[in-house]
């Protein structure tokens, strides 16, 4: 029975341990080809492309009348798909951290016990909708919304001086760059982070209110018994908790940036890399979830792969940083 | 020292003693405080909506498109009769996936769960297992997906439900263990003690007395897992791949409610959307129904328990 038992825990051991591996042996190949310019190049294109062939100037070379075709290898660079994951998971946090933490603090120090029990109920609520249901959500809802009237309404807004290229493009038209304004498509970099934001709304709130609960209660009484109104012993709480509100807030990041499906389906697919958050992106996530299945080379597959352990890295740190910083804090609220 | 009496509660009388300057600063702290205040309230009011804006696209559109040909019939192609048809074949095609992933992922799951709460404390496993668990609980699950493909879609060549049912378990177990310690741990030590006292052994203590003493929470964690488990997507793209057949061979691909879902609704057919909206209640529903079985099984029974 012992020996079942302690079985079962090594093999459950065993599998972050066949994760790492696994993933590490079949990235092997694009690991020995790239090497570090896999997370700088920001070119990523699985199949081989057929382009008119220049000469030094520039100019398409041209002989007998026909334009003379040169192949260009394909090419794996993620940094698209890395700085994809980074901007929505960070406007997804600048959504989440502070509607979170505001919450958290209504259910330890505002609600009343009446409300207290549904409103806890609800945010658990919103953690148990599966990812595709607020993937379809953000795509049928969301995207619409931002496309039609939430987008327009802020490029009259941010038509100021130094903010013009959050809706302008270049982009290749024959050879040529073209500068054009960006189409508002609803799909894009903000409707990712939206989603995410609101799918990572529940852990946040849910470790933070953990977390504050934790704060011991004279800390609170003692900056009130000195005069401090709701706020100032509000602080006062919030800065008693600040690492295990970090974690919160970790998990958060970690939680949005493995996220897949509701972001396959609103951030719009698009894995070259744009500044604006207007314009469609990719994430490491979406980029596997879309094009592991299709992949016809071994190269491709590999690309893949080492994108996959660069996730799975990632989000190993993200989750052992904030479990460091809430254990101790809350007991509860860990396992997410 | 004499003080007026007065009706005014102490701190408007500190205020009123304050020079101006102060007063003033003090008037500034309040109305901030009030508006801080205020912004929490907004914040728990925000993801209220929030629930309340996707439940209710979520009830109006899939319930205005739900019929008894979503339970009865096959995906049918555009132009056959009858399309879009049903989801038969992907709420059986989930049904088996669950009940595979089960199989494998709960008895590791409790069994890891009953090495952490019962064997832990004599062993040097315990910290790293339970780390490990915690880790893998937030490991993205298309990286399991991948883990999958790699160890089950590849040697066998294609496709298929096990390897689906397999990255399913994997997303289980640290669930199914974390939960599964917690609630034996609620168990009290001097049932253990009265059971080995009685000149039980260990194994007999733990699983005729420590067991079903936490029964409830045994369910919590397995249920609350299926229910994660239920909406999975991402794992199964790349293993059970899916299908627009009925199948009941999880050696071949297999449908699933979710893939069905993903890909009804990002293509561009409107009926096939509608279907997708119909499909999602059902899911949801299914979602609930485990969560709902959690509640009722830890009512009363726990003070913990979620």
């Amino acid at each position: 029975m012992a020996v079942t038992a302690r079985g079962m825990a090594v093999l459950t051991a065993l599998i972050l341990a066949a994760l790492i591996a696994v993933l590490a042996w079949t990235s092997v190949p694009s690991i020995r080809a790239y090497g570090a310019g896999f997370v700088t190049g920001s070119d990523w294109r699985p199949n081989e492309l057929e382009v008119p062939k220049r000469d030094a100037n520039g100019h398409v070379i041209r002989e007998d009348g026909e334009t003379v075709k040169e192949t260009i290898p394909p090419s794996f660079g993620a940094l698209p798909v890395i700085w994809g994951t980074a901007v929505s998971s960070l406007l997804a946090l600048l959504f989440a951290a502070p509607i979170g933490i505001g919450a958290a603090l209504f259910l330890v120090r505002v609600g009343r016990e009446r409300i207290l029990r549904p409103v806890s109920f609800m945010v658990e609520f919103l953690a148990a909708i599966p990812s595709i249901a607020y993937g379809m959500w953000g795509l049928m809802v969301l995207a619409p919304l931002l496309q039609n009237h939430v987008e327009p309404a802020l490029r009259g807004v941010l038509d100021i001086p130094g903010l013009h290229w959050l809706f302008r493009e270049t982009i290749q038209v024959g050879g040529s760059e073209v500068a054009r304004e960006l189409p508002l498509t609803g799909r894009d970099m903000l409707c990712g982070g939206l989603v995410l934001g609101i799918m990572i709304l529940p852990i946040v709130t849910a470790v933070a209110r953990d977390v504050l609960r934790a704060v011991p209660r004279h800390q609170v009484e003692g900056s009130l018994a000195l005069g401090a109104n709701w706020w100032q012993s509000s602080r006062h709480m919030l800065r008693c908790a600040r690492s295990g509100l970090l974690g919160a807030v970790m998990l958060g990041i970690a939680r949005a940036s493995g996220e897949t499906m509701a972001v396959t389906m609103v951030i719009g697919n698009n894995n070259q890399l744009k500044a604006s958050i207007f314009a469609p992106a990719q994430t490491m996530s979406s980029l596997l979830a879309n094009e592991f299945a299709e992949t016809t080379t071994e190269m491709h597959r590999a690309a893949l792969t080492e994108v996959a352990l660069l996730l799975l890295v990632m989000s190993l740190f993200f989750n052992v940083v904030a479990r460091l910083l809430v254990v101790g804090r809350s007991s509860r609220g860990l396992r997410a | 020292m004499t003080e007026a009496p007065t009706t005014a509660p102490p701190s408007a009388r500190l205020l009123r003693a304050l020079p101006a300057q102060r007063r003033r600063r003090q008037l500034v702290s309040r109305v901030l405080s009030g508006a801080m205040k205020t912004a929490c309230v907004l914040s728990a009011a925000v993801i209220i909506a929030i629930l309340f804006a996707v439940l209710a696209y979520l009830v109006t559109l899939g319930g205005s498109a739900l019929s008894w040909q979503l339970f009865t019939d096959v995906p049918r192609a555009r132009g056959m009769e009858g399309y879009p048809g049903g989801m038969a074949n992907a709420i059986v095609g989930t049904g088996i996936l669950l009940a595979l992933a089960g199989t494998i992922g709960i008895p590791v799951g409790v069994l890891t769960g009953v090495f952490l709460s019962e064997y832990g404390s004599r062993s040097r496993l315990t910290m790293p297992v339970r780390f490990i668990c915690d880790v893998l609980a937030g490991v993205p699950s298309i990286v399991v997906g991948i883990l999958g493909y790699e160890l089950l879609v590849v040697p066998v060549g294609h496709y298929n439900g096990y390897a689906g049912a397999v990255a399913l378990a994997i997303v289980m177990v640290p669930i199914v263990a974390r939960v599964t310690e917690e609630m034996l741990l609620l168990v009290p030590t001097s049932y253990r003690e009265g059971s080995l006292a009685l000149g039980a052994t260990l194994a007999q203590t733990i699983f005729r007395v420590v067991l079903p003493a936490g029964k409830g929470g045994l369910v919590t964690g397995v249920m609350l897992a299926m229910a994660r488990v239920a909406g999975e997507t991402a794992p199964l793209l790349f293993t059970a791949l899916g299908s627009r057949l009925m199948t009941l061979d999880p050696s071949q691909p297999l449908p699933s409610l979710t893939v069905q879902i993903f890909n009804y609704a990002t293509g561009p057919y409107p009926a096939e959307q509608k279907l997708a909206w119909a499909a999602m209640l059902v899911l949801i529903f299914l979602v609930f129904l485990f969560n709902i079985l959690v509640r009722l099984a830890v009512r009363g029974r726990h003070p913990v328990g979620r």
